[in-house]
């Protein structure tokens, strides 16, 4: 295989995928606009309207799938993402983050927290968590807001 | 992947029949892979015990014959690749055991006949009740990924993954139709390399790893997997035609003919290796060779779907050969053939090939409105599959319409599919609605907003040749540059790979002879 395939494959080296919004399966939220995410995302919303306390379950902010994920939350630069993720004011407004290194044990997390509420490649979910909707869709529906083409 | 599953990828691609695999326990399978010496031509029931296997999901029926047949059916379809033997043991399941609904689900999802299709997952849904909850998984896996319902059987496949860690069919299963389906060629890597962590020497992986990796354009890592692939299986002709067909991908033609000879001399039966020593032909530019070899292929399939894909395959050889009237009339007859068998999605597919090739952009839109004619129809067909096509003559149409400059074409096309892309999650005709909405940028002049539109859909010849166009027009002379050695680098068998990537192949082999492929007679 010579030239050809070789330019092929640095066309094509993107990887697509929806991400899942998902929360503990007792949880009765079943959608969530994008801005009320943003707002978790950023500590300005800590507790579920149940008043139970909110936790935040992500991977790690340098990856480039939470990459992607502060971009499309929170509306601005990844650094900017990553400073409200560890805001140590959070601490005080009981909207805590807890940082995971795989989607796995953000399932495992949520599946195991009744607040919490996590973010994983829609390939990853399992039946101990439910995932809701985000602005009325869902992962794979047309329009989904977190589908992600990641380099 | 198999070695069908490029032919069945492409038409899954274009037809959204799900290539749904179905990873039960098969112990007899995995006897025959330990032994070493699996058989050379497809097990006869003798060979194959029907024991279960606590590590393995559970696969109930109150038959033996049919427990029996299920499993043998999985050791020719999964394992050793024997499709149409594997399809009939299954066949035999269920006639033994009516009752049995993951035989009628694995029917089901293995069949490319629509009727039967859709009569197997009404009766896997009937009969459901008689499955215990593993099976219900799994029976949800594949129901859902054909429904579209994807979120539960993304979970129920995550749920019996972690039940049954040692089940290396399952996890092969999940990465193929990852693979094969949604086209997610980094997860489908990371399920088969975890399998392989467990089961080094589990060949139904090694094989779907090495497509795994030419699909991803990555084909240095392709060869030592096929090596080992062979090394696994000597007396069987799977690995010898994977092969084949993976340096057909490569663009390597001559070689495959050889890995597909060998496969036939392991086999003779092997149909599909005799279709790709014909497509390499084809590639070639022998069309005559390639006709020949066609109408063998052709003589040794018994499934009507299947000898009818053939029949069209053969008569593109045609097309291929600028023979425009015998192309036209041979593609007629296989309409009508086709109209007379009740198989919409090829009947409409006759007319869209010609289409394809057709040189007057007028002619081409009569022949799509032939295409369009035959869904409108009344069909035994299902919906998504009538919709999927539907999709693709629309986007087809939009193709043509935006080269020749015909901006209500393509604006129609868009009117017409923009309402089903809007509700449909089926990533045939998202990509489709991507394809065709970039088209119409491109012809109202707004090049850039074009790009990213193609870009949806980058393994389909259609939108490459598009998204070169529109690259060129907005500056980016070495992305379009890029582009067109993506489309000229794809050596399939769908039609839109032969009406755009061969001529494109042509021109840069003209244009620098030393850049292009390899073993690729002038």
């Amino acid at each position: 295989m010579v030239l050809l395939a070789a330019l092929a494959a640095a066309a094509t080296a993107v990887y697509a995928t929806d991400f899942a919004v998902i929360v503990h399966n007792t949880n009765p939220t079943k959608a969530m606009p994008l801005a009320e995410l943003g707002k978790i995302f950023r500590g300005k919303t800590s507790a579920w309207p149940n008043g139970r306390g909110i936790t935040l379950i992500v991977r790690d902010p340098n990856s480039p799938a939470m990459k992607f994920i502060i971009e499309k939350v929170l509306g601005g630069s990844v650094d900017e993402g990553k400073a409200a993720l560890n805001d140590p004011g959070r601490v005080k407004s009981g909207a805590s983050v807890s940082f995971v290194s795989s989607d796995q044990d953000v399932v495992k997390g949520v599946e195991s927290t009744p607040g919490a509420i996590g973010i994983v490649d829609v390939y990853n979910i399992t039946s101990g968590v439910k995932v809701i909707k985000i602005d009325d869709k869902q992962p794979f529906d047309p329009g989904y807001v977190l589908k992600g083409r990641l380099q | 992947m198999r070695n069908i599953s490029l032919k069945r990828i492409f038409r899954i691609g274009f037809l959204a029949v799900a290539l749904v695999v179905v990873a039960a326990a098969a112990p007899g399978a995995q006897q025959s892979k330990k032994s070493g010496q699996p058989a050379a031509k497809p097990a006869t029931t003798k060979s194959v015990h029907a024991e279960a296997k606590p590590d393995t999901v559970p696969v109930t029926t109150s038959s033996k014959e049919a427990r029996h047949e299920y499993e043998l059916g999985m050791l020719h379809r999964e394992d050793l690749l024997f499709d149409e033997e594997g399809l009939n043991d299954f066949r035999r399941a269920v006639k033994a055991d009516p009752n049995f609904a993951l035989g009628h689900a694995t029917i089901a999802f293995f069949s490319d006949d629509p009727r039967e299709e859709k009569r197997e997952i009404l009766l896997a849904k009937q009969t459901l009740a008689h499955a215990v909850p593993d099976e219900k998984l799994l029976i949800r896996f594949m129901i859902g990924t054909r429904d579209g319902d994807l979120i539960p059987a993304i979970s129920a496949m995550n749920d019996l993954r972690a039940s049954y860690p040692k089940d290396s069919r399952l996890g092969n299963m999940y990465a193929e139709w990852l693979l094969a389906v949604q086209l997610n060629y980094d997860r489908a890597e990371e399920v088969l390399q975890s399998v392989l962590k467990a089961d080094p020497n589990y060949y139904p992986s090694l094989n779907n790893l090495a497509y795994c990796y030419s699909l991803s354009g990555d084909y240095s890592k392709t060869a030592s997997l096929m090596q080992q692939y062979v090394s696994q299986l000597p007396g069987q002709p799977n690995p010898q035609d994977s092969y084949g067909e993976l340096l057909r991908m490569a663009g390597d033609f001559k070689d495959s003919i050889e890995h597909y000879r060998q496969a036939l001399f392991i086999a003779p039966s092997f149909t599909t290796s005799q279709l790709g020593i014909a497509s390499n032909y084809a590639f070639m530019g022998d069309q005559e060779r390639a006709r020949v070899e066609y109408l063998q292929a052709i003589s040794m399939t018994k499934e009507r779907t299947t000898k009818l894909q053939y029949r069209m395959l053969w008569a593109m050889t045609y097309f291929r050969a600028g023979q425009q009237e015998q192309a036209r009339k041979a593609y007629g007859d296989l309409a009508l053939l086709a109209h007379k068998e009740d198989l919409a999605v090829d009947e409409a597919e006759c007319y869209r090939t010609m289409a394809l090739f057709n040189p007057s952009p007028e002619g081409a839109l009569k022949d799509l409105d032939k295409a369009q004619g035959v869904l409108s129809q009344k069909h035994e067909l299902p919906r998504a599959d009538r919709e999927s096509e539907l999709a693709i003559i629309l986007q087809t149409r939009a193709f043509i319409g935006a080269r020749a400059g015909m901006s209500d074409v393509a604006d129609k096309a868009l009117a017409l599919l923009a309402p089903m892309a809007a509700k449909s999650r089926s990533n045939v005709i998202q990509a489709a609605y991507h394809s065709t909405n970039g088209a119409v940028l491109l012809v109202q002049g707004k090049y850039a907003e074009a790009v990213p539109e193609f870009q949806e859909n980058p393994r389909d010849p259609l939108s490459l040749q598009l998204l070169a166009d529109a690259q060129s027009k907005v500056g980016l002379t070495t992305d379009s540059a890029k582009t067109l050695a993506t489309l000229a680098a794809i050596n399939d068998e769908r039609v839109e790979t032969a009406a755009v990537a061969q001529p494109v192949r042509d021109a840069l082999k003209r244009n620098n002879p030393a850049s292009t492929q390899a073993n690729t007679p002038e």
